[in-house]
């Protein structure tokens, strides 16, 4: 096809803020936050699926933003790992990882962080082997995924008390 | 160790500096923006050995793309890994190649544009005229074989032009003492072979460079490094920029595990095309190119050992084959440490090594967190537990009779780096580690029965802090750093030192607040730091952050320390040894007194406000340092595997990890440091290879990730049943005491996991990664599997 | 072929209908062209950037709300965008159709999940495809509509070859019939990969129907050890009809590791998925049998 294919405008929110854009059919969604939006904290781990850095909430579900169309977010909300904490005050997920060093090189870390979110509110008391089983598509290669079991299991557990 | 206690800051752990990591903020290489950027993409071989005659660039200029190409970029031979001093550098490459590829995946040309999806439908429009192809070469078999082509006629050592034969790049030979007698010493003797292969770094961050040009002919750079000042120096070189007009930052580092101690292949290309399009570019590697960029050293070993009836060792003849892909970064060097890794491990007494590393058509290999320790520690760690089978004496205790250890001499980093170990874990780790796997109760293999085998197996290993030693040798090694103090009493590391997520950073804000007595939260060493602000730092490798890079900063902190007190001094009427400083917790600030009178205290921020307003002049100092030493830092582990016999499945149930490192500046990061290394660990034991295929050359996964698995949150045992210890030792060279771990602890992994899949099955692997397949058909036949499923 | 996975390399017209009729309409007007539906795009988006699949018209029908959701008054009815995580998340699902439910949760991980849909997985008809053993074992059927009608296919029948399918190029995959089952229906799925998270070496869907002590009818699906997902017919024979016990269970086992065909590839060998199929066959069965009721 050589043609120029049309453009397809776009509504959106993300973390809270309404946007609207104009995109090509074949931008990707993880193109679209890193390039022009800026948001570089979702990262490109492996582009095809497997190794869950680009983990997005898309209408408050984790999605993969590197198999995303940007045209098929039109209408929805997005959350990024920017878009957790409120103003200065961490998300209890954010403060569990750095308490329990489940923090090394960082690049996993947003895409775990948010899948963990998704985890806790799906099932707010998890055992260690539902931890692992959820976060089994979130590939780490520098904290060997201890500490960061560890941070989700004592996330869980001070959501308990509060 | 010295008691923790006593420190105000070392071993404590606080919440770690890490904050832009949790929240998105921490920019990486890949995320580094510059207005008017351009993206650029690499054409990529499809061929593993061809020559190149042509390249049509015109239908991509005419879609608006800058090209590169061969005849673009300069013509310089050098080697991308400039640790070792030019005397002992291999040198075959320049920036593109001129006569031909050399494996599927090497950059051949590249493009930039407006967008990413612009210069990629550009570079599919740069025309190749490909000359003679060669069949690939791609087992160290076929690479060595006599009728294989030459993949070089000839490479330069250091200024020398060397013909190469047989794909040969280089070797080592090395003895000690004389093996012949030592065998005829011997009343057992065990020779065998092994063979670990390739594996893939993976590291989650993808090599990538963003260049600026600057107005005055200089470069601006950001790029994934492990050492921003031998990035810097390649460059100048390469491109005859002077160094003064070449910057490159210091950035966050998605993990590297060495695959960035070289400058990465794609930065020179990135530079080339921002100074023909005179405008910054942008570049950023897909997986599917890393994955033929680099992987690690594999590496077949045959080794004979011989030992009396007594237990003592009496000879060790050690040969090792590695083939290198169709670049060599640092395979000399490798042939050295590989032979230390093995000469430091165990008193052989007499020792005969024999290295070849040879040329193949895949991607490069490089180093991968061990450097040749874990790929010769397999070899070792069986043989030992082959050898105390033989004399019927426990693993452990064997071990516990020949292990180099204290006061013993050791050449950890190759022949000419040797030292005498000061501190030594070695005996508390393997006598507690077998205490809490309950070693005793492991059984012997011919004793177990039922569908699932569980068996413990014990390594230990080691690596070096660093490669320092009593004279300069062969490998570069020196850091620096300046450390200032601010006006307000808060304080400035400004160090090249690079950190990738092993916690180097927050060691070295540790030592300096340790020393200055400030705040742990009023250190900064943050980014923002670059060539042109920093001294020579030689690189984060060879588990030198800690000792070499902190020994560093530690050195110009207590010159600080120095000046701070000679200044104060003056402000107190006093000599500087009639003054104390230390931390007061309730000020939040670090405090001056006159000794015996800690009321009279003026708070280090009032100091260096005095300091300012009276014009006095900036506490601060600049320095480097050489470490003479390069103190063993050493790990010990018990694993125990479960062997589904049924599914030939392994999983590993409980594991005990022990490590010594002397002081542990932060205890949390230093556990993560194992436990992600065991990770890494399992995956050369149970997971990852990397095969090429014989015919098209390519890798069989396609640089997919799909089908190259890596362990994940499954494969690990449970939190409880996992046990992380450490010995009571205190390196005096060290900074506070402090020795390294980070390469000690993948050293051992998969050798324990081999180990003990021995205990379980009684079947031992020479080769790895042990996958169920494998595994069912061994059991197999050995009957195991067979026995047991008639009678199901 | 250069692949770049950091983008998606290739121009195409994209839709997005708001209707079934509005979906139809389309897939008449371009039936001659190169069209691809995203239902989930995990699949699709992989293919087009590993190995360049060409797409000419994308149709996004994951916001046609006629086609998202889970009917479970009789049997099972699920809308052809449902998400893969919406399924698992029926209590019907979960407490009766367990195959099913285990086939969805042996797949990926929960963002992929989240993304990816049933229709997704009929359609890019991969042999190793996780639903597509339970909803044969489940005699499923897929609706297709298109502006000439509609029809009702087996799923078992659907896929045909590699990435080959019954369905014509103006057809649309509507939704996922499956029928009720009763208490003495038993059903298991069992799944071997390298990780979790990955591709089945080797996987296998039992479906049975239990009176007594006797298997009166069932279904062994396997996956990955064809061209196609294999019913296990002669193995179904063996069984049905007889009364179960370990000799039974571990002749049926036997033949259902001849039946397969196995090969050798990137992720495992064709003889190991033979020694699988026989372990597989046993657990898979025993399982199910426990929890069939009589």
């Amino acid at each position: 096809m050589n043609y120029k294919v049309k453009k397809i405008p776009i509504e959106f929110s993300i973390n809270g803020q309404k946007r609207e854009a104009l995109v090509n059919p074949n931008d990707l969604l993880i193109n679209i936050l890193r390039d022009d939006l800026y948001l570089t904290g979702t990262k490109y781990g492996c582009g095809i699926g497997e190794c869950g850095a680009c983990t997005v909430f898309l209408d408050n579900e984790p999605v993969l933003s590197c198999l995303t169309l940007a045209a098929a977010v039109d209408g929805k909300e997005i959350t990024t790992i920017e878009g957790l904490a409120k103003g200065n005050e961490l998300h209890p997920m954010q403060i569990a990882f750095l308490k329990n060093a489940a923090v090394q090189c960082g690049f996993c870390t947003p895409g775990m962080i948010l899948t963990a979110i998704a985890l806790l509110k799906e099932n707010p008391s998890p055992t260690e082997e539902e931890i692992k089983d959820y976060m089994r598509g979130n590939l780490c290669r520098c904290t060997g995924y201890v500490q960061i079991i560890k941070a989700i299991k004592t996330c869980a557990t001070e959501a308990k008390t509060n | 160790m010295l008691d923790k206690e006593q420190f105000d800051v070392i071993g404590k752990r606080f919440d770690i500096k890490n904050i832009g990591k949790v929240t998105g903020e921490e920019i990486y290489s890949c995320d580094v923006n510059i207005p008017r950027q351009l993206y650029a993409v690499v054409l990529r071989s499809p061929y593993s050995h061809a020559e190149i005659k042509k390249i049509d660039y015109t239908e991509a200029e005419k879609m608006g793309a800058i090209c590169i190409g061969p005849d673009d970029v300069p013509d310089t031979l050098y080697n991308e890994r400039i640790v070792s001093i030019p005397d002992k550098t291999y040198r075959d490459r320049t920036v593109l190649p001129k006569d031909k590829v050399r494996h599927v995946g090497e950059a051949v040309a590249a493009c930039a544009a407006e967008t990413e999806e612009e210069a990629f439908a550009a570079l599919k429009k740069i025309k190749v005229e490909w000359g003679k192809k060669w069949e690939p070469v791609v087992t160290l078999d076929d690479a060595m074989d006599s009728k294989a082509p030459a993949i070089y006629d000839h490479v330069y050592l250091g200024e020398k032009k060397v013909d190469v034969k047989n794909n040969l790049a280089c070797e080592r030979n090395i003895s000690v003492g004389d093996v012949e007698e030592g065998f005829k010493e011997a009343d057992i003797i065990v020779d065998e072979t092994f063979n670990i292969k390739r594996v893939y770094h993976m590291q989650l961050e993808t090599k990538s460079a963003v260049c600026k040009p600057e107005a005055n002919g200089g470069i601006t750079l950001w790029t994934t490094t492990q050492g921003i000042h031998n990035v810097r120096i390649l460059l100048g070189h390469i491109f005859n920029i002077s160094l003064s007009k070449i910057n490159v930052k210091r950035i966050t580092l998605g993990g590297s595990f060495g695959s960035s101690i070289q400058m990465n292949s794609i930065t020179p290309i990135c530079v080339a095309l921002a100074l023909k399009a005179r405008r910054p570019v942008k570049l950023v590697t897909s997986r599917e190119e890393d994955m033929y960029d680099h992987s690690s050293y594999p590496l077949k070993t045959r080794l004979k050992v011989g030992v009396k009836k007594d237990g003592t060792l009496t000879a060790a003849h050690c040969q090792v084959w590695v083939e290198i892909g169709g670049h060599n970064i640092q395979a000399y060097p490798y042939l050295g440490c590989v032979a230390g890794w093995f000469a430091s491990l165990y008193k052989w007494k007499n020792i005969k090594y024999e290295g070849k590393a040879i040329y193949s058509n895949k991607g490069p290999s490089c180093a991968r967190r061990g450097y040749g320790s874990p790929q010769i520690n397999f070899p070792v760690e069986n043989i030992m537990d082959i050898l105390a089978e033989k004399l019927g004496v426990d693993p452990v205790h064997f071990r516990l009779q020949n292990y180099v250890g204290r006061g013993d001499e050791f050449w950890g980093q190759g022949p000419t780096i040797k030292s005498i170990i000061r501190s030594c874990g070695v005996e508390e780790m393997l006598v507690k580690g077998a205490e809490l796997i309950s070693w005793d109760k492991r059984g012997n293999p011919d004793e177990k029965s039922g569908l699932i085998r569980k068996g413990i197996g014990v390594a230990r290993g080691f690596h070096t802090s660093g490669t320092g030693g009593p004279h300069p040798g062969e490998v570069i090694d020196y850091s620096g750093a300046t450390v200032k103090i601010n006006e307000d009493g808060s304080v400035d590391v400004i160090t090249a030192l690079m950190d990738h997520g092993c916690g180097t950073w927050d060691a070295g804000a540790k030592v300096v607040a340790e020393v200055l007595k400030v705040p742990f939260e009023k250190i900064s060493i943050d980014n923002g730091v670059d060539t042109r602000t920093t001294v020579f730092d030689v690189n984060t490798h060879a588990t030198r952050g800690v000792y070499c890079g902190c020994g560093a900063i530690k050195f110009v902190a207590e010159k600080v320390k120095e000046i701070l007190l000679n200044y104060a001094a003056t402000l107190f009427e006093d000599r500087p040894e009639n003054l104390d400083l230390a931390l007061n917790q309730e000020l939040g600030q670090g405090v001056v007194y006159p000794k015996g009178l800690p009321e009279n205290y003026k708070t280090i921020g009032e100091i260096a406000e005095h300091a300012h307003t009276t014009s006095w002049g900036t506490i601060a100092y600049t320095s480097t340092l050489r470490q003479k030493n390069c103190p063993p830092c050493f790990i010990t582990y018990f694993t125990e595997v479960e062997v589904d016999t049924r599914t030939g499945e392994i999983t590993v149930p409980r594991v005990v990890m022990l490590g010594d490192s002397g002081t542990i500046i932060n205890p949390e990061l230093w556990k993560g440091q194992i436990l992600g290394a065991y990770a890494l660990g399992l995956g050369v034991g149970k997971l990852e290879s990397i095969p090429y295929d014989k015919v098209t050359g390519k890798l069989k996964c396609n640089g997919f990730i799909t089908d190259f698995k890596i362990p994940t949150t499954i494969d690990m045992p449970n939190i409880d049943n996992i046990i992380v210890d450490h010995a009571h030792t205190y390196e005096p060279t060290g900074p506070f005491g402090a020795k390294g771990i980070g390469e000690a602890a993948l050293s051992a992994v998969a050798s324990s996991f081999g180990n003990a899949v021995y205990n379980a099955v009684g079947i031992r692997f020479h080769e790895l990664p042990i996958t169920p397949e494998i595994m069912l058909k061994a059991l197999e036949e050995k009957e195991i599997g067979g026995k047991v499923r008639n009678a199901n | 072929m250069q692949t770049n996975t950091k983008i998606l390399a290739q121009k195409f017209e994209y839709l997005a209908p708001k209707t079934i009729d509005e979906a139809l309409d389309l897939l008449d007007k371009y039936k001659d062209k190169n069209i691809k539906i995203l239902a989930g795009g995990t699949d699709l988006l992989v293919k087009m950037k590993t190995i360049n699949l060409k797409v000419d018209y994308l149709i996004n029908i994951k916001n046609i709300p006629e086609l998202n959701f889970v009917d479970t008054n009789q049997g099972l009815r699920i809308g052809a965008v449902t998400s893969l995580s919406h399924i698992i998340r029926e209590e019907k699902v979960k407490m009766k159709y367990f195959a099913l439910y285990e086939g969805i949760m042996s797949m990926a991980a929960p963002a992929i999940r989240n993304m990816g849909s049933m229709t997704g997985n009929l359609g890019n008809a991969s042999p190793a495809a996780d639903t597509v053993p339970p909803l044969i074992a489940y005699g499923a059927e897929v609706k297709l509509q298109s502006k000439r009608g509609e029809r009702t296919v087996l799923v078992e029948d659907f896929i045909t070859g590699v990435g080959k399918t019954i369905m014509k190029p103006n057809e649309l995959i509507t939704e996922i019939i499956i029928p009720e089952i009763n208490k003495n229906i038993g059903s298991a799925f069992l799944k071997k990969s390298r990780v979790k998270a990955d591709l089945s070496k080797i996987n296998l869907a039992v479906y049975l129907e239990r009176e007594g002590n006797i298997c009166k009818d069932c279904k062994i699906v396997f996956g990955s050890v064809a061209i196609k997902v294999l019913r296990a017919e002669k193995t179904e024979n063996l069984l049905k009809g007889q009364i179960v016990n370990s000799e039974l269970i571990n002749k049926a086992a036997e033949k259902a590791s001849y039946e397969i065909k196995p090969i050798d590839d990137i992720r495992s060998t064709a003889e190991y998925r033979i020694a699988m199929s026989k372990e597989m066959l046993k657990d898979g069965f025993k399982l199910a049998w426990a929890r069939a009721k009589d």
